[in-house]
Parts: structure tokens; sequence; C-alpha cells
């Protein structure tokens, strides 16, 4: 049973991008544009692992982790930010909203493949 | 595979030029003294997608470049820079370079040379203290006999192309565990290199946030471990236990052939505050390598007696806060609460729900920027095409079957009704392909500074009309043909400060940028209050490059369209600025294969005024069917002012224009279409024949169009003529009628203009 990832991220290019890398391992890959969106396809798909971007115009990555986090039967799910940003500040920041991992742009899709299993199996 | 890589990469550079669009509007507006945090937002975001994208495609050059950029943009919207005016420069011209790395990455330039705008932004950072080349060098790799604490970066992908990239990953602590015993340990030389141990006890958080150990644990059993000791001595009895709190430690001892990065790679999500320890074993030593003084303190724990057999007790060497549970089993962390289960004890930071989280006002400012963005969705443009045809084509069925209905079946099978919906579909879909031409505008005010800065002209722009809807088509390929234009007015349309003061005009000079739409037509125009074109040298310069015979007879209109003759040049020193290489010529092959065309008006000493007159690809037009000899034509009716059956004597003879007619004590221009077409055959017949349309013209105001008969007034399609038939001057296109047939579209502006009755432009009869 293939497991499902929502990816969030306002990039097109780059939704599909992730959603062609994963695919092929097997993933079920469903997307949304931004932060606002990522939370109701979260309801609606209620995914296996959440994958999101930091910088988003509606809602950015903090405020949708914060807000998945906030919802009980997200609680325990995985999420993994992928983003270019590295800085400490920005992963603790998003540590303390609530994410598992941190993964950062570009990403290399077999290693992105092995992340994702680290938290997904 | 390869193919949807390509895809992808495609609307990567579409999401390019739109961020370059988002960065330059957001960077002329900060360089217009708008440092709102919404607007650095905007522009930080734009270049932060853009490095995110080249990354994932591989273009270093670019990743590096904006990943530069995004420094000092993220320092900006930190307010740790100010952005000040000479700032804000070294981010405009930073951007140009970023569009040339954008085009570089693309294919379509060389490679720019970025060393001095890189060195730009290096300068500004340094300024502020962070130095971009000061990256803090990761723990050096320990060797095999040193125990040292390993620094997992938790998020261990490769960096960044061209960036180092600061270690430590989410605030997670070193842990340094010194083992004495190991102190005295020599290098170990051996064949097979000595397995390790890994230590590895998670926070009581690592549960939360997704997190589960247990993956860890495995993965190193997929990396050919074995789980040698359970920590169990942080177990509290059953009625304590937190089912979302971790308890557990493990040792492992993991094969040495295996690499340490990958053992690292495996804590890559370890919560904060765990404890990771890899150590190589020490040659002699048998595993586990640490001493087990407190056997009573581990138990056989079932989870990891279902995978693994053989248990070996082992304590885990730990710091101060571990070591002190593993004398007191059950002694929980103070911050552990039974209420609170998610809570991380360091960086517990309250989960505050979406709804009751204040928006800060520029984030709220932010959003509404972004607000009319949202929502959308991408479609390939073929589709749309596609379904424009065929709404089209649902159009002229319509009126086909108008035409073969009565008035009375009309009504019975209810065909208004349907004709009013065809007609709604026909302009959601026209407007789905419709953008404002806002896209294409907001370049120039960028560039304009620049040309002020280049030529020392004071320029001003005035932009009227930026809402106005073109297709989409139009608005990429017009980026150029502005661009020359503005050059132009701006290098040869403005005059030198002195010059201008003489002339009693101010010294700043006022470019106007236009758009609107007449009927079918946009009309996009770039007014300079300039000198207006020197005909004399114009017609010298001509004359000399072979352009025109140097005994031609031309109009002023003539000399002026000798601009956009090829080849042609008038700047007496090739300045930087226009002299780039392409000439009005290239503007106006341009927007001809756009089935435009460029008109020029020139009034000397007051200034130059260049109008592209584009073609909305296809709209709907409502047209008077008129026949001339015989054909039918669509003459747009919102040119159209009234229509005169001409009195006998009513319509003159002139010496100058051809025919006059009289109307309410005025005399109009009239043109005999069927003259200007060529259908000389009824050239002979009287006005009274006639009938005459009065026709409103931006260029030549009122004029009169003489036409056989009126036959119908109806919505057309405007279809596009064929490339071949562009330079027949007075045809805008061409529409299928109700019956099947094909009818002209005439283009008013063109078939009365200063120019006209041309059907061609003066340089291709003139050039031999």
């Amino acid at each position: 049973m293939s497991k499902t990832i929502l990816t969030v991220d306002d990039s097109a290019s780059m939704r599909m991008l992730l959603k062609a890398s994963l695919t092929a391992q097997g993933f079920k890959i469903e997307a949304a544009n931004d932060g606002r969106h990522g939370l109701e396809r979260m309801m609606e798909v209620k995914p296996d692992l959440l994958i999101t971007d930091i910088n988003m115009p509606e809602m950015d990555g903090f405020e949708l982790i914060e807000a998945v986090r906030a919802k009980p039967e997200f609680r325990g799910v995985p999420i993994l930010v992928l983003s270019t940003e590295f800085s400490d500040e920005k992963k603790a920041r998003a540590r303390s909203a609530g994410a598992t991992g941190w993964i950062t742009k570009p990403f290399d899709a077999a290693k992105l493949g092995t992340a994702i299993r680290r938290v997904c199996p | 595979m390869s193919d949807d890589l390509d895809d992808i990469q495609a609307i990567f550079f579409e999401e390019c030029a739109e961020g370059l669009a988002t960065a330059e509007a957001g960077l002329s507006a900060m360089a217009d003294g708008d440092v709102s945090a919404g607007t650095i937002a905007g522009v930080f975001r734009a270049v932060h997608s853009i490095k995110g994208g080249a990354g994932a495609f591989g273009h270093a050059a670019l990743t590096a470049f904006s990943h530069r950029f995004e420094n000092v943009l993220d320092e900006v919207r930190a307010g740790r820079i100010e952005p000040t005016p000479g700032v804000t420069r070294v981010m405009l011209t930073a951007f140009d370079v970023l569009a040339d790395h954008v085009a570089a990455a693309q294919g379509t330039s060389p490679l720019p040379n970025d060393a001095a705008v890189a060195a730009a932004l290096d300068q500004v950072l340094a300024d502020r203290g962070v130095a971009e080349a000061a990256p803090v060098a990761p723990a050096p790799v320990a060797p095999a006999s040193e125990p040292v604490a390993v620094e997992p970066d938790p998020f261990g992908f490769e960096p960044v192309t061209a960036i180092v990239e600061p270690f430590d990953p989410f605030g997670f602590e070193p842990v340094t565990v010194t083992l004495d015993l190991l102190d005295d340990a020599g290098p170990v030389v051996a064949d097979e290199p000595l397995p390790w141990t890994v230590t590895f006890v998670p926070s009581d958080a690592a549960l939360a946030n997704g997190g589960e150990p247990m993956l860890i644990v495995r993965e190193l059993e997929m990396l050919g471990g074995t789980i040698t000791g359970v920590d169990l001595s942080r177990l509290p009895s059953l009625r304590d236990l937190e089912p979302e709190h971790a308890y557990l430690g493990w040792t492992i001892s993991v094969p040495g052939t295996v690499d340490e990065s990958a053992i690292g790679e495996c804590f890559d999500f370890v919560a904060p505050e765990s404890i990771v320890d890899i150590v190589r074993d020490v040659a002699g030593d048998a595993a586990p390598a640490m001493p087990s003084p407190a056997p009573a303190a581990v138990e056989i724990a079932p989870v990891v007696a279902m995978t693994v057999p053989t248990l070996i007790a082992t304590p885990l060497a730990a710091p101060a806060p571990a070591a002190a549970a593993a004398t007191t089993p059950v002694a929980a962390p103070a911050s552990v609460s039974a209420t609170a289960p998610v809570a991380a004890p360091v960086i517990a930071m309250p989960v505050a729900a979406p709804a009751a989280r204040p928006a800060r006002p520029d984030e709220a400012e932010a959003q509404r920027t972004h607000e009319v963005a949202a929502q959308t969705i991408r479609v390939d443009l073929t589709k749309l095409d596609m379904l424009l045809n065929l709404v089209g084509e649902l159009v002229i069925r319509g009126s086909i079957l108008a035409d073969r209905l009565s008035p009375k079946d009309q009504e019975r099978v209810e065909l208004p009704q349907l004709s009013r919906l065809t007609r709604e579909i026909q302009d959601t879909v026209m407007s789905l392909r419709a953008q404002p031409i806002k896209q294409a505008f907001s370049r120039v005010p960028r560039m304009l500074r620049d040309l002020s800065a280049e030529t020392g002209k004071q320029v001003i722009l005035e932009t009227t009309g930026e809402t106005t809807e073109v297709d989409k088509g139009v608005i990429e390929k017009i980026g150029d043909p502005l661009t020359h234009m503005i050059r132009n007015a701006v290098d040869h349309g403005i005059e030198s400060a002195e010059k201008r003061l003489a002339a009693g005009k101010p010294v700043q000079g006022t470019i106007k940028l236009s758009a609107e739409q007449k009927g079918a037509r946009i009309f996009v125009r770039v007014a300079d209050d300039g000198g207006g074109i020197d005909r004399a040298r114009v017609r010298a310069k001509a004359v000399e490059k072979g352009i025109v015979a140097a005994d031609a007879v031309l109009t002023d209109e003539e000399i002026d369209q000798l601009i956009c003759a090829p080849g042609f040049s008038t700047a007496e020193t090739i300045s930087n600025i226009s002299g780039r290489g392409v000439g009005m010529d290239v503007v106006r092959s341009n927007v001809e294969a756009l089935g435009g065309r460029v008109e020029i008006a020139s009034v000397p000493g007051k200034g130059t005024t260049f109008t592209m007159v584009l073609p909305l690809t296809l709209a709907i037009l409502e047209g008077m069917i008129v026949r001339l000899a015989g054909q039918r034509f669509v003459l747009p009716l919102a040119n159209v002012i009234e229509t005169v059956q001409p009195e006998p004597g009513q319509v003159r003879p002139t010496t100058t224009t051809g025919e006059v007619i009289e109307l309410r004590g005025n005399y109009l221009p009239v043109r005999r279409l069927t003259r200007t077409f060529g259908f000389a055959d009824n050239d002979a017949q009287t006005p009274e024949e006639s009938l005459v349309i009065i026709v409103e013209s931006e260029t030549a105001g009122h004029v009169g169009l003489m036409v056989d008969t009126i036959d119908d007034r109806r919505e057309v399609v405007i279809k596009s003529l064929d490339q071949n038939l562009h330079p027949i001057r007075g045809l805008g296109g061409a529409t299928i009628l109700g019956d099947g047939s094909i009818a002209l579209i005439l283009d008013i502006e063109a078939l009365v203009g200063p120019s006209a009755p041309l059907t061609r432009y003066p340089q291709k009869g003139l050039a031999a």
C-alpha cells in the first residue's frame, strides 16, 4: 500500500518535479500551492507525510505546520520542510512549529526518497 | 521522464519570468521609496523561488548568484540592512544580472559576468558584518580513535552548489562524550576496520512532531547494525508511562565498513536534545567498548527482543542528564507533564491554532498583495487556443442559424438565448488569454532610470491604460519593441538639458506610455516631448545609405517612416543605448509579425509619438457589412458616426485630397473604397448611387468612406490574416459570415490615416 504524501509549494515546477521524482519511487503524491490550500488538502487527503516549502504567499510553511499540528489527528504525521533556506534560526523555528525534519533544496531524488522513508517507512 | 523534466523546466522558466517581473516591480517601488515589509518580502520570495528551482534543475551559476542576491534581500527583509538608495541601487543592478543569468540558464544568452555585482552584494553584507565567505566550518570528522560526539546534520543534504552551509541543524545541541578509557588508545591499524558503537538516547520529545526513534534504529540495522544493548533505565512503571514519551536508549554495533557519514545520516531527523554518539571500537577490546557497571538497570525490552535474539546488557555512556536517569529509573524530567504530552522540554513553544494567531502587519499586507495571485491554475496555452477556436466556430454556426431561420423560428428554438450564452462563453474564454499590459509596462520605469543615468537626461514617465487587457501572446512579444521604442525616445527624442532650456521647455523630458483598446486593436503609444524627428537629417542619412534616391520626392510622413527602414541609424555617435544593432526596423518587423503596424507622428520641436497598433488575436467585433464592387467587407461599428445618402452635388472633387462631402456646412474628405482597393470597374459610379459612411479616426478625424451598399449589422469573429496579407494597408482581419463566405475586415485607421492610401510602406517602394 503506497504512502500518500502531500507536497505544498508555491512553485508549480517544484510541485511537478516532486511529483515526478516521488511517484517514480512508489509514493502517491497530492499537491497544494500554498499553506492555506495545503491545510485544506491536508484535511481531505489525510496523507502519511507532509512535505512543505517555507516561503509561500498565502500562509507560509511555519504557519502551515503549526496549523496542522494543532489538529489532534495530525499530531503524529511526519512533516518535512523542503526549502532553499537553511539557517539555524529557520530550522529551529520549523522544529518548534512541529516539523519532523528539514531538507535543503535542491534535492536529489534518491536522497529525498531515503529521507522520506526515514520518517515514513 | 526527461521529456517530463523539460516540460517542468519550461514551467520553471515561466515562473522565473513572473518572478523577475515581480522582483523588478518591487525593486522599482523600493527605489521610489516604498520600502514596506510587503514589498521587500515580495522581492525576496521571487528571488528565493528562482534560486530553489535553479538548484533543482542544476543551473549552478544561477543558483549561486540568486543565493548571493537572496542573502542581501534576507537581511533587508529582517531589518538588519537598511534599504538605502545605495543598497537599492546595488540590488537593481543585481536584478539585471539575475535576469541575464536566467536567460543564460535558458540558453538564450551567454553567461553574464557577475563578478562586480557579486562583489557589490558581498560588500553590502560585509558592511553590516555578515560576510558571505566566512562559513562556519563543520567539525572535522573525528579520527577513528578519538571519541567525539557526532554532530549530525539532521538535514544532511548536499548544500546548494557554491554555498558553504553552516552545519548545525534544528538547534541540535552537540553532546560531547568523553570516554577516559579511550584516551590512551593509539591509532588503529587493521585490515578489517573495527566496528562502530553507536549510542542513541532519544530525547523525551522524540516521539513528538511525528518522530519515531525506532525507525532510526531500524535504519542502522539495515546498515548491518546489531542492537547490543537497550537502556531501560528511564522506563517508568506502567501507570506512569506516557505513550508519547520516548524512554528507551540503544547501543548498536555497526560494521566498521560502514561509512561514518552514512551512520550520521540516519540521525538526520533526530529530535533535538537526543544523545547520539558514534565511536569506533578500540582494537583488542571486545564490543561493547563501554564498561557496564549497572546490569541491574537493564532489562530485556520486549520490542527489541523481537528483533534481536541476543542482548548484551550495556548501559549508556551518557552525559549528566541521562546518567542521572540511569540511577533513578523513573525520574522523568520535570517539564514532562501528563497533560501536555507533545511539549518538548527545551524548545517547547505553544502550538497556536492558526485562527488565534494575529497576522503581523507586514504579513497581512503581503497576503493582500497576493490575494489575486492565489487560486490559479496553469493551463497549456494550446488548449486555450483550441477552446477559443471552437467557441469561434460556435459563434459562426450561431449566425448561420440566425441567417437561415425566420425571426419567429429563431424565437421558437430560443436562438437569442443560445446566442447570448455563446457570447458569454466567448467573452470568458477570451478573458482567459487576456492579461493586463502592465506586465509589459512594468519594466519601463526601471529602464528609464538606467537610461537617465547613462545619458544624463532627466525623464518623467507618465503611464496610462496599464490595465488594458491584451492577449498573453501579444504581451510577450511587445516587450522588445517597447524597450527599443523607449530607448529610442530617450536617446534620440528627448533633447539635452541645455537644448531643452533653450527651447523654453522644462529640463525634465516627459515620456508618455499608454495603452488603449479601440475596437479590435490595441494601441500602445510611446510619446516624447523632445525635438521631433529631424527630417532633413533623416533624409540625408537615408540618401547616404542608399535607402532612397537623392532626388526622391517624399512627404514628411514618408521621411518619418524611413526610420523603420532596415539598417537605418541616425545617431551620430553610436550610443550605448539605442545603437545596439536593434533598429526600428526590427521593431517594425516584430510588430508586423503580430499582425500589427507601427505608426510614427512627429512634430518638429514638440516631440514624436510611436504607436504600435496591435490586434487582439481573436475578438468579437460589432461590424457593418458593406459591399464594394459586389464583395462584402466588415466595417467596425465602433468607428462609424453616421451614414449619409449623398444628394447630387454634395460630394465634390477637389484638387488635393480627391473628393469632399459637404455635411451641415463642414467639408469632410471622402475616400472611394472601391478605388482604394483597386476595384476600378465601378469607379464611374456616381456618389448618389453610393452611400457615404462617416467614420471617426484617431489620426485623421472624421472621414467619409464611400461604399456601394450596406448589407447588415452583425457581430463577427475576427480571424487573423495570413502573414502575406499583412502589407496590405487597410485590412485588419477576416471573418466568416453566416452563410459561410469570407469577408475582410477593414482597418479604419490604416485606411484614412495620414499615409493612406499607400498600400505599402514607402521605403519598400523607394528602396530600389
